[in-house]
């Protein structure tokens, strides 16, 4: 794991986590003085307020690419869209049935207008393995349909999430439990769960339908521990880096993973698969926590602070009681009085979680990049190793 | 690790007294010995029915695998229930139905697909299931599918008990009480499909796989439809005719059924005949059980002026046809008093009508076929049984 060395003695606020968690899940362990990180942090990227916006049609500038094989840049949006064409139709496609309202709400949320983040690095993620493997540049269709399925899984747990959540509106819209009622909103989740299962298991590969069908308990189980919660300071942190991994990297991990699979019979290709899925999953999800605090409601088409709302401690919230023990209680008790959303977010203005949130996820980015250049070099893996740093910088 | 006291203590987690109906669960001196030549007397009261079941296929069908029981999720969500009693949230009632004795027994699909895998015999092909486990006749796949099965059936019940927040009354109680009862039958219904998921997967069987998901499919839309035209009390209902009223019990009871019993078949590698007459089996079986639940209110000697009966039952639904949409919307507003419907007088006028007894006659033509599809199985304990469950279901005397 890469280490910031202490060369200037301060005093020390991260503590140690040297936990082995779950699936090869080692929590870093970093110890860095508090005045060099924000130094760090600007330095590796000096023009962050340049970077243009995550969701966008046209190319980016990134400026900080590393194209290490001396290709062209390219946008990785742009160079996944291209196996994507017709991704929204053809999953709407396996939405068909002949309970008309059903249907639209089950394809609701497939308007084109989500981010697809999911099934773009599925797809770069073949053409990678592919061309290490046997320098194929094809992509099997069975590949293709993997990328469908994960979009399709992640959709079905949203709306579930959503109902859970009380939620009022994602992606600009209302959402649909807020339009339909609550039990109709649950049952399009069952459907489109069910959907993707029969997709699943009509790619026709037991690997394949073994692994993505563990993201699914994953999911669950992901929901679970953010109903729980623990007492111990430094247990929560990891639980919380716990319930990152099953809700929001396993997807990830396992469809990178899938893809992998399909694509080479080598093991080690389909562990790199799954270590840069999982890392850059995690980082997604703590950049996710941290724009939660740091952005304003019309850029995230969700309303912020939406975190705290539901009693959630995540990375800012966790870093900040470690200089301001007092939000302990808050934590304890969910945010459940009035007052504490304000206050914890007070707290964590006023402390480094924010900043100590973002470098942890720079942490997993780092890991994700230096497992994914194992690969033979190619515009997808370059375009994977750009995504991780876009999913750093982005601001919505 | 003894699973006993687990089970035992499930009826406290939900404040529920008394211990599940079934004493002898993990009892290990079942009698496995099979029983012969007792077709003499065979046997069609209910219960008897189904516990000779059980014995012909080894041990009771559980309520939910050991991995589910044992998970921390389990008892989490055990934890988190017994904070919706007493509050109204469905959820609460949909669990003590799973710990209190029903007529509606829960176990019976998995009881039939355990039933239909010995019916059917071992596989003709020995090579590909001679890895196989085999207890009393069937192989673990089989047993496996029956609890996923089992796991699906109830992840959708649970799931059914899901509450719009927006048409509460204030006889529903705080709204605080059932938007957590929401989110825990949510996560419970989840982690049920989680399993079953992953249960399925390990079955190593893709055709199995989009089978189980396309029943998943069904039974989704099944839950949907009869949500959309459920009538309120002061409601009339939407004219459903008979033919609108199978599509509909298909899609809620006969699919996964069919579908279960056909994957078994195929688990086992039997041929497309064998699975046809399996999906046959299932499917009506399951038709002439529901009938037989619909008709329940109208055929019992004693019912409580208070007990409701569904309106898009099939008695009623047959009543509407033979009618004619008008004179029903007539006989409905005569049993209406003071804006509510007045159960008792409306289930006099059908019974009056001929809606009970073409009711009847619907369950014991779809327990024909069932008993139709079975005549291409060998005679055997278990094909007996599974013909006992049709007597039963199409006994009305």
């Amino acid at each position: 794991h890469p280490h910031k060395p202490d060369a200037q003695g301060g005093t020390c606020v991260w503590s140690s986590f040297a936990v082995d968690r779950g699936p090869g899940m080692t929590i870093l362990s970093i110890y860095i003085p508090y005045f060099n990180l924000v130094k760090n942090l600007t330095s590796a990227f000096p023009n962050v307020h340049s970077i243009s916006q995550f969701h966008q049609k046209a190319p980016a500038v990134c400026c900080c690419s590393k194209a290490q094989s001396g290709q062209k840049y390219a946008d990785p949006f742009k160079l996944g869209w291209r196996d994507l064409k017709g991704l929204y139709e053809d999953i709407r496609k396996e939405l068909f049935i002949s309970t008309t309202d059903l249907k639209e709400m089950a394809e609701y949320y497939f308007d084109g207008k989500g981010k697809a983040l999911r099934p773009i690095i599925v797809v770069l993620m073949a053409r990678a393995c592919n061309i290490h493997y046997n320098n194929s540049r094809d992509m099997q269709a069975s590949q293709r349909s993997v990328a469908l399925v994960a979009e399709m899984i992640h959709t079905a747990s949203l709306v579930h999430d959503d109902v859970i959540d009380d939620a009022s509106s994602r992606r600009g819209k209302h959402t649909a439990n807020k339009l339909w009622g609550e039990k109709k909103a649950v049952l399009a989740g069952d459907l489109i769960l069910s959907a993707a299962s029969m997709l699943l298991a009509r790619i026709g590969n037991i690997a394949v339908t073994t692994i993505l069908s563990q993201v699914i308990e994953d999911l669950v189980r992901g929901e679970f521990l953010q109903l729980g919660s623990k007492e111990n300071e430094n247990e929560r942190i990891a639980h919380y880096l716990e319930k990152t991994f099953n809700k929001t990297a396993s997807l990830i991990a396992n469809s990178c993973k899938a893809v992998s699979v399909l694509g080479c019979p080598d093991p080690v290709v389909h562990e790199i698969a799954y270590q840069y899925g999982k890392n850059v999953g995690i980082a997604f999800q703590l950049i996710d926590d941290v724009l939660d605090f740091t952005s304003c409601s019309d850029q995230m088409g969700k309303p912020t602070s939406a975190d705290l709302k539901l009693g959630l401690a995540t990375g800012p919230v966790l870093f900040a009681c470690q200089q301001f023990p007092e939000m302990n209680a808050m934590i304890m008790r969910r945010f459940s009085l009035p007052g504490d959303v304000d206050r914890a977010r007070q707290y964590v203005s006023e402390s480094d979680g924010v900043q100590q949130t973002t470098y942890l996820a720079q942490q997993y980015c780092h890991e994700a990049v230096r497992q994914i250049s194992k690969l033979r070099p190619s515009p997808e893996r370059d375009a994977l190793i750009q995504l991780s740093e876009i999913v750093l910088t982005r601001d919505k | 690790m003894s699973l006993r006291p687990v089970l035992l203590r499930l009826p406290r987690y939900f404040g529920v007294s008394g211990p599940p109906r079934r004493r002898w669960w993990w009892s290990r001196s079942l009698d496995l010995t099979s029983r012969r030549g007792q077709s003499s007397r065979s046997p069609v009261h209910w219960n008897q029915v189904v516990s000779e079941a059980e014995k012909i296929v080894g041990y009771p069908t559980s309520f939910m695998s050991l991995r589910c029981l044992l998970s921390d999720e389990l008892s989490n969500v055990a934890m988190q229930v017994r904070k919706l009693v007493g509050t109204q949230h469905p959820l609460l009632k949909t669990v003590r139905g799973f710990v209190h004795d029903t007529r509606h027994n829960l176990q019976l699909r998995g009881l039939v697909v355990l039933l239909i895998s010995k019916a059917a015999g071992p596989s003709r092909m020995n090579a590909s299931c001679q890895d196989y486990d085999v207890v009393s006749g069937i192989y673990s796949c089989q047993r496996s599918l029956a609890e996923i099965t089992e796991l699906i059936h109830t992840a959708l019940l649970v799931h059914r008990g899901i509450v719009d927040l927006s048409e509460l009354q204030s006889s529903d109680g705080p709204l605080k009480d059932m938007q957590f009862g929401n989110k825990i039958a949510i996560l419970s219904g989840d982690f049920l499909l989680a399993n079953a998921c992953n249960g399925l997967a390990l079955l190593q069987n893709n055709k199995v796989v989009e089978l189980i998901a396309s029943a998943l499919k069904d039974l989704v839309q099944g839950v949907y439809q009869e949500n959309s035209t459920s009538g309120k009390e002061n409601h009339i209902t939407e004219h459903i005719g008979i033919s609108t009223w199978k599509e509909h019990t298909f899609l809620t009871d006969g699919a996964l059924l069919a579908k279960s019993c056909q994957a078994a078949m195929e688990l086992a590698k039997h041929d497309t005949e064998v699975q046809d007459m399996a999906f046959q089996y299932g499917k009506h079986m399951a038709i002439s059980h529901k009938i037989n639940s619909d008709l329940q209110p109208f055929i019992k000697e004693k019912t409580s002026d208070s007990m409701t009966f569904n309106l898009n039952s099939a008695p009623v639904v047959l009543h509407q046809e033979f009618l004619g949409r008008d004179l029903w919307i007539k006989q409905i507003g005569e049993a209406q008093e003071k804006g509510r419907l007045n159960y008792a007088k409306l289930r006099e006028t059908i019974k009056a009508g001929k809606g009970v007894t073409s009711a009847i006659d619907l369950c014991r033509y779809h327990g024909n076929k069932a008993l139709a599809a079975l005549e291409s199985f060998p005679p055997s304990e278990a094909r007996s049984a599974l013909e006992n469950i049709v007597f039963a279901v199409t006994r009305f005397s």
